[in-house]
C-alpha cells in the first residue's frame, strides 16, 4: 500500500493514479461529513466535490506535519460552511431565540442499539442553524465565540442554537432508541 | 443536567467517528477534469517572474554588446572604401476562517465500542476496489423504522480505515506557511540533456540598395549545426529552467567570387589585406597572401588590384574555386524556460528563452577537391550575441529516468550578426533538436 507521503508527492507531481488512489481512500470518510453538515443528498455532494477539488487545489500547502486526514476534514468542514453561509442569507443578529442552555438535556437515556447510520439520520434531521452550530460545537470542538465568527451570530445565539439543537438530537435519540427496542423486543 | 449534555454530544461525536458512505461514482468524474486545468497561481507569478529576469538579462547583455566593439571592426585599408560601401542606413486557501481553538479538545476515538462496527485490525485498504471490491462491499442498513425515521435512501454504511480528527492549532496554521516550496518533489528534480541538431540560418535583407542587394543575392545559408549538454531544474510539476554549454557552427556560402593561389609573387604591397569582399555578415579580409579573389557578378571585392591592373589568367594563377565559405562558431548558454501542456508517456513542451552567444572561431576559406583552402577571416562581426528561441518539444519516456527528446526550435537573434552598417541584419534560424535525457 502506497504511504500517504507518496501519494502526495504523486499528487504535487500530476499523477492522475495518485490522485484517484487519494480521492478513493477517503472520500467515505468525507462523504459521511459532508452529509452530516447537509440537509440533503444534492448538498452533501456538492460539498465533497468543492471540497476535494480544494484538497488538491491546497496540496501543495500541506506541510506533513500534522495529520493528513484532520487536514482534509478542515477543508471539508470550511467548505460547508462556506455553503451554510451562501444559503442562508447571513446579518448578524443577537440574542434572537434565546432560551436558557440548563433546559436542554432533560432526560436520561440509554443510547444502547444506536448505530452511527442512525446519528447520521437523526443529525440531518435538525434545521440548518442548530445542525451547524451542534456539529462544530460537540463534533469539531469550536468554541461558542468561534463559532460566532465562523457563522456570524453572537455568542449567545449559538449557545441558544446549541441547546435547542440537543433538545431536538435527545428527543430524536430517545425516539430511535424506544423504537429499536420495540422492534428487538417483537 | 452538564453530564447529560457531555452524552449527547458525545454519542454524537464518537458515534459519527468512523462513519464511512461511498459517495456517487459521478463525483470523482466531475473533480478529475477540475483538478485538471487549475494552475497554481504562484506557479505563475514565478513564471512572469523569471520571464521578467531574462528579459533583464537579455537587455542588459544587448546594450553591453553593442557597446563593446568587435576587436576586428576596423580593418586598415589602404584605399578609398568610401566610394564602394553602402551609405549609413537612418536609423483560497480555503481554509480561512477557521481558527483554531486553543481549549479544543481532540475527539476521542471509540470505533471499537460502537456496536456493530467492523474491528480496525480487519480493515483492509484496496483503494481501487473501493466502489466494487470485495472488502468494502457497501453495507445496507436495515432497521425496518416506520415514516421518517427510516435510514435515507442513497445511504450505504461502510467501514473504513482508521481516521482520528485532528484539531490541533499548528496543523492548521500549516496551511498559510509560505514556505510550502520546501515540500514538492525532491526527486528527479534534476535532468541532464544531450541534444544536437541541423540548423538553417537566414539573413533578410533589411535596407535594399544595389550593394545588399547585390550581396544577399550571391549569398546562402549552408546547413549548420549545434549541440551540446544542458541541465534542467523542475521547478514545478509543470515548470522547469534549463541551462548548459552548446557549440554551434554556422555556415554561410558566398558565390561568384573567384578565388586563385600563386598571387605572393606579384604582390608587392606591405599590408596583410590585399583583398576585401562584402557580405551580409561583415567584410571578409584576406590573411593569406597567396590568394587573388576577384568578383564575377559585382563589385563585392574590394581590392587595388582590380581587372585593369591585375589578370589572374595571364598571371598563370591557379584557380580555386567560384564560391567562398565563411565559418562561424559559437559557444552557446542558453537559459530555456520549460512548461509542460501535456504530461503523458509523450509529453509536449512549450520552449521559451535566451541564448548568450560567445564567438570562438571565425574563419573563411575555399573548397579544391574535397579540401580547405584558409583564406581570411570576416570582420565586424559581434563577439557577443544574443538570440531569443521558441519551440515545442517532444519528449518520449523511455524509461523512467530516461527520455527521448525531440524540439523543433525557432531562434531569432536580437543583436545583428555584424556591427558594420551594411551587415545589420538580425539573422534567425530554424532546427530540429533531438537527444536523450536523463532524470536525477
Amino acid at each position: 500500500m502506497p504511504e500517504i507521503k507518496n501519494i502526495i508527492k504523486g499528487c504535487l507531481s500530476g499523477n492522475r493514479r495518485d490522485q484517484e488512489l487519494l480521492y478513493r481512500r477517503h472520500a467515505a470518510r468525507l462523504y459521511a461529513v459532508c452529509l452530516q453538515y447537509s440537509g440533503n443528498d444534492d448538498e452533501a455532494r456538492d460539498i465533497l466535490q468543492e471540497g476535494f477539488i480544494k484538497i488538491f487545489e491546497n496540496l501543495v500547502h500541506y506541510k506533513h506535519e500534522g495529520s493528513f486526514e484532520g487536514w482534509m476534514h478542515r477543508i471539508v468542514v470550511n467548505t460547508a460552511l462556506e455553503k451554510y453561509r451562501s444559503k442562508h442569507n447571513l446579518y448578524r443578529v443577537d440574542d434572537i431565540d434565546l432560551i436558557p442552555e440548563q433546559d436542554a438535556a432533560q432526560e436520561t437515556e440509554d443510547y444502547a442499539g444506536l448505530e452511527a447510520v442512525d446519528l447520521l439520520d437523526i443529525i440531518r434531521e435538525l434545521p440548518p442553524k442548530y445542525r451547524m452550530v451542534f456539529n462544530l460545537f460537540a463534533i469539531e470542538g469550536y468554541s461558542h465565540k468561534e463559532i460566532s465568527e465562523m457563522v456570524n451570530i453572537s455568542e449567545g445565539t449559538s449557545k441558544s442554537n446549541l441547546s435547542r439543537a440537543r433538545i431536538i438530537l435527545q428527543r430524536k435519540v430517545s425516539l430511535y432508541t424506544g423504537l429499536k427496542k420495540d422492534a428487538v423486543n417483537g | 443536567m452538564v453530564n447529560k449534555q457531555a452524552d449527547i454530544d458525545l454519542l454524537f461525536r464518537n458515534g459519527l467517528k468512523d462513519f464511512e458512505v461511498l459517495p456517487p461514482a459521478e463525483i470523482w468524474d466531475n473533480i478529475r477534469p477540475a483538478i485538471r486545468k487549475k494552475p497554481q497561481p504562484v506557479i505563475l507569478l514565478r513564471s512572469a517572474a523569471l520571464i521578467a529576469v531574462l528579459f533583464s538579462l537579455s537587455f542588459l547583455a544587448y546594450r553591453t554588446s553593442r557597446q563593446s566593439p568587435s576587436p576586428v571592426q576596423d580593418p586598415f585599408l589602404a584605399f578609398d572604401q568610401e566610394s564602394v560601401r553602402p551609405q549609413p542606413v537612418p536609423a483560497d486557501p480555503v481554509l480561512v476562517k477557521l481558527m483554531p481553538a486553543t481549549d479544543r479538545q481532540p475527539a476521542v476515538l471509540i470505533h471499537d465500542q460502537i456496536p456493530g462496527l467492523i474491528p480496525l485490525a480487519e480493515l483492509n485498504d484496496e483503494e481501487y476496489n473501493l466502489q466494487s471490491g470485495p472488502n468494502l462491499v457497501p453495507e445496507t442498513r436495515n432497521l425496518n423504522f416506520p415514516g421518517n425515521l427510516m435510514i435515507p435512501s442513497g445511504i450505504q454504511a461502510v467501514r473504513g480505515p482508521d481516521y482520528m480528527a485532528d484539531n490541533t492549532a499548528s496543523d492548521y496554521a500549516n496551511l498559510y506557511d509560505p514556505g510550502y516550496e520546501e515540500l514538492k518533489e525532491k526527486t528527479d528534480r534534476w535532468s541532464v540533456t544531450a541534444m544536437a541538431s541541423p540548423t538553417y540560418y537566414m539573413r533578410p535583407v533589411v535596407n535594399s540598395s544595389d550593394m545588399t542587394d547585390q550581396i544577399s543575392s550571391w549569398e546562402q545559408s549552408r546547413i549548420s549545426y549545434s549541440g551540446g549538454l544542458s541541465f534542467s531544474y523542475k521547478i514545478s510539476k509543470k515548470l522547469s529552467i534549463q541551462s548548459g554549454v552548446y557549440y554551434s557552427s554556422i555556415g554561410n556560402e558566398v558565390d561568384n567570387i573567384r578565388s586563385f593561389t600563386g598571387f605572393s609573387k606579384f604582390d608587392y604591397t606591405k599590408g596583410d589585406h590585399n583583398f576585401e569582399v562584402m557580405t551580409s555578415s561583415g567584410t571578409i579580409f584576406t590573411q593569406n597572401p597567396d590568394v587573388f579573389l576577384a568578383d564575377n557578378a559585382g563589385d563585392r571585392v574590394v581590392t587595388k588590384y582590380t581587372n585593369d591592373v591585375f589578370d589572374p589568367g595571364k598571371a598563370n594563377l591557379s584557380y580555386l574555386n567560384n564560391s567562398l565559405f565563411q565559418n562561424f562558431s559559437y559557444l552557446e548558454m542558453p537559459v530555456i524556460v520549460r512548461y509542460k501542456l501535456v504530461d503523458k508517456s509523450l509529453d509536449f513542451n512549450l520552449i521559451g528563452g535566451l541564448s548568450y552567444n560567445l564567438l570562438v572561431n571565425n574563419s573563411v576559406h575555399a573548397m579544391i577537391d574535397g579540401n580547405k583552402y584558409d583564406i581570411g577571416k570576416t570582420a565586424g562581426l559581434n563577439s557577443f550575441m544574443v538570440s531569443s528561441s521558441f519551440g515545442m518539444g517532444m519528449e518520449y519516456n523511455l524509461s523512467e529516468k530516461i527520455s527521448l527528446n525531440l524540439e523543433p526550435t525557432f531562434r531569432y537573434y536580437l543583436n545583428p550578426f555584424g556591427n558594420l552598417q551594411s551587415t545589420r541584419t538580425h539573422p534567425y534560424s530554424f532546427g530540429v533538436f533531438s537527444g536523450l535525457s536523463y532524470r536525477f
